[in-house]
């Protein structure tokens, strides 16, 4: 009876890395994990129906994913910081939601200044007034590796699995992953985890041509990683046999290039400043895209996303200069599957076309 | 965009060395037009109207100013819009035979507006003493005249009347074209109009941590900061913001939801063209007002 009340922390849906969130509220911290259910339809509509109007997509559903955590049982919610919009969703997030009468702790990112060191510790001791540092740290960075590997999986996955022969293995083998990730307890279930997957992965039987079509994929943080909100764009494209290339996920962009100052260098000729939070990294893609020769290149936002409507200036050039079709989507709450998959079939004809010909 | 925040900075600035300012001419149906043509169509009105205003200018000068304004330190960041503006507009006109001037400012990143304005005017090729001297009289001239207008606004808030509070970008409430015609319509109707951002922006920002702790951007913290200061004085509060505002449709919603006791009108200004629907909002608006005071 005398048990201390354990901490039932959650962070709203987004594409797989829950299971990254998972671990390390379980192990670093020594709290529960709500883990929120799947995002489905009832999420969008029921963060739609409480989100301001014109708010971009990912707001909605992240109140919806929140929403059907606290549903679950969640009494500590998560939300990040970020340099654009995004910067300021926890604390509207956390209004709607009182508004509504939930009763929960909020830890904003945002109230705290990230570019001190310091208040890191802080806020490591919101959930956890008794953590040690050391030990949250290790497993913290247990739950770096595992996102990396997620990452890199992921990464393999969408660039082969249009191609199996076997009709679902490969496919397996990847849900196999994602099951033993989430179900981690340790380092070793990690590690054993993704080399099971790598072997997995490699032992199913490829059909794939020469010369496949490539696709590269760009965007706005959000849409483009989560699978739900961009309508699994990168299996229904990769299902016509079609190889996918995506730099943008959470190792490249903040493991890898923290900062990306670096990154900034090589496309200076085509921008002189940063442009927004993923304005380099997407417009260095673009181009990489054009002079690696891909078939194609599609541009992911969501509805009202100011600083990707930015970009597309600039890729429009790269386009026009590169003579690479770029298809640019803009997802909404109301986004269908039909209309996505219309367009995608006849941006996959042209390039098939375009292909043969040149 | 930032035209009407900065215009006493900018045209003193580059007067004091020597050079002729030439602005755009006063937002039309047709700089909105053209604006839209070249825009991307999700971009919000303020934007497609500075194209226009760009569009107009090609081959009018031999520079056309346009700032990089990326933040004044944490936690006073401008929309991400702001930072992009010079590589937007440069990738929009890069056929067209003409020179852009710019200057960035980001304090986080360490540069600060003087060392900015000292960099651009070292690209236009003046001697180092003269920019510095140019820049501390814009300055000193921009002061005076922020405060010449905040004065103003504060004899006028001590008015007897039907007192409205607009809450606005300067960029649209100070438009010709878009929210000129919300002022005109509430003076003809004998209300006297507020603005939220004409109040000392120091005290604003402190003031708007009462109303949102984590707001991160300059602008919308002054606004915030404005109706702490004017929201017990005004009878009404009108938000104004152009279709679809980025950080707008985040704070006004947030306003909405925290400041209680005010009747408060959500106005959404978009292309177009025709003035009817909106003033029927605001005559609605203000008998509502009226009524509750019972001078109607």
């Amino acid at each position: 009876m005398a048990e201390k009340k354990k901490r039932n922390i959650s962070f709203p849906r987004f594409a797989e890395y829950n299971c990254a969130f998972k671990y390390i509220t379980e192990q670093a911290l020594d709290a529960r994990y709500v883990m929120p259910p799947v995002l489905t339809k009832r999420t969008m509509e029921l963060g739609a129906k409480y989100s301001p109007d014109f708010v971009c997509t990912p707001f909605k559903t992240i109140l919806g994913s929140m929403i059907e955590a606290l549903e679950a049982g969640a009494d500590t919610l998560f939300m990040t910081h970020g340099l654009c919009r995004l910067g300021y969703y926890g604390e509207l997030l956390e209004q709607i939601l009182r508004d509504l009468g939930y009763q929960f702790d909020f830890i904003n990112l945002s109230d705290y200044d990230m570019s001190k060191k310091k208040e890191y510790l802080r806020i490591v001791r919101r959930f956890d007034p008794k953590v040690n540092p050391a030990r949250f740290l290790a497993q913290f960075m247990e739950g770096v590796r595992m996102v990396e590997y997620l990452d890199e999986i992921t990464a393999e996955y969408y660039q082969n699995c249009g191609f199996d022969t076997t009709g679902g293995d490969y496919r397996r083998a990847y849900q196999d992953f994602l099951t033993a990730m989430y179900t981690a307890r340790g380092r070793r279930d990690v590690e054993e985890g993704y080399r099971a997957a790598k072997r997995a992965l490699r032992a199913v039987p490829l059909d794939k041509p020469q010369r496949p079509l490539k696709v590269g994929i760009a965007g706005e943080f959000y849409t483009v990683m989560d699978p739900f909100s961009n309508l699994e764009l990168e299996q229904k494209l990769a299902e016509m046999r079609v190889e996918i290339h995506r730099w943008m996920n959470v190792t490249n962009q903040f493991i890898h290039h923290g900062g990306q100052k670096n990154m900034h260098v090589k496309v200076k000729d085509l921008c002189a400043y940063e442009m927004g939070p993923t304005a380099t990294a997407n417009i260095w893609w673009a181009r990489e895209c054009a002079e690696r020769r891909f078939d194609g290149l599609i541009h992911i936002k969501s509805a009202s996303c100011t600083p990707e409507i930015d970009v597309m200036p600039v890729l429009q050039n790269i386009s026009a200069d590169y003579k690479i079709p770029v298809l640019y989507l803009t997802y909404d709450a109301q986004t269908s599957d039909v209309g996505l998959m219309t367009r995608l079939e006849a941006f996959y004809d042209m390039i098939d076309m375009r292909k043969k010909v040149l | 965009m930032l035209y009407y925040r900065y215009r006493t900075l900018w045209r003193t600035f580059f007067q004091e060395l020597g050079m002729e300012v030439k602005a755009s001419s006063p937002t039309n149906r047709e700089v909105l037009e053209h604006g839209t043509a070249l825009a991307i169509d999700e971009a919000c009105l303020s934007l497609k109207i500075y194209l226009g205003h760009v569009a107009e200018l090609i081959g009018e000068c031999d520079y056309i100013l346009v700032p990089r304004v990326s933040n004044f330190g944490w936690h006073r960041n401008m929309c991400t819009r702001f930072e992009a503006l010079p590589d937007l507009v440069r990738n929009m006109f890069r056929d067209a035979d003409q020179a852009f001037l710019s200057y960035d400012l980001d304090v986080l990143e360490k540069r600060d507006e003087k060392s900015a304005f000292l960099e651009m005017g070292r690209q236009l090729g003046c001697p180092v003493r003269e920019v510095k001297r140019a820049y501390k009289l814009a300055k000193k001239a921009e002061q005076a005249h922020n405060k010449e207008r905040v004065q103003k606004q504060e004899r006028l808030s001590k008015q007897e009347g039907l007192k409205i509070l607009l809450a606005g970008h300067s960029y649209v409430l100070e438009d010709p074209y878009i929210g000129r015609t919300v002022t005109g319509y509430l003076k003809e109707s004998g209300v006297i109009p507020l603005r939220a951002d004409l109040v000392d922006r120091d005290g604003a920002l402190k003031r708007s941590r009462e109303l949102s702790p984590t707001c991160k951007w300059e602008v919308s913290r002054e606004i915030l900061g404005g109706i702490v200061q004017y929201r017990e004085n005004v009878d009404g509060i009108i938000l104004v913001s152009a279709f679809p505002c980025g950080p707008d449709a985040m704070v006004n919603e947030l306003i909405a939801r925290r400041v209680k006791g005010v009747p408060i009108l959500n106005l959404v200004l978009d292309s177009q063209t025709g003035t009817a629907g909106v003033e029927t909002r605001l005559e609605s608006f203000i008998d509502i007002i009226r009524l509750k005071r019972g001078t109607l």
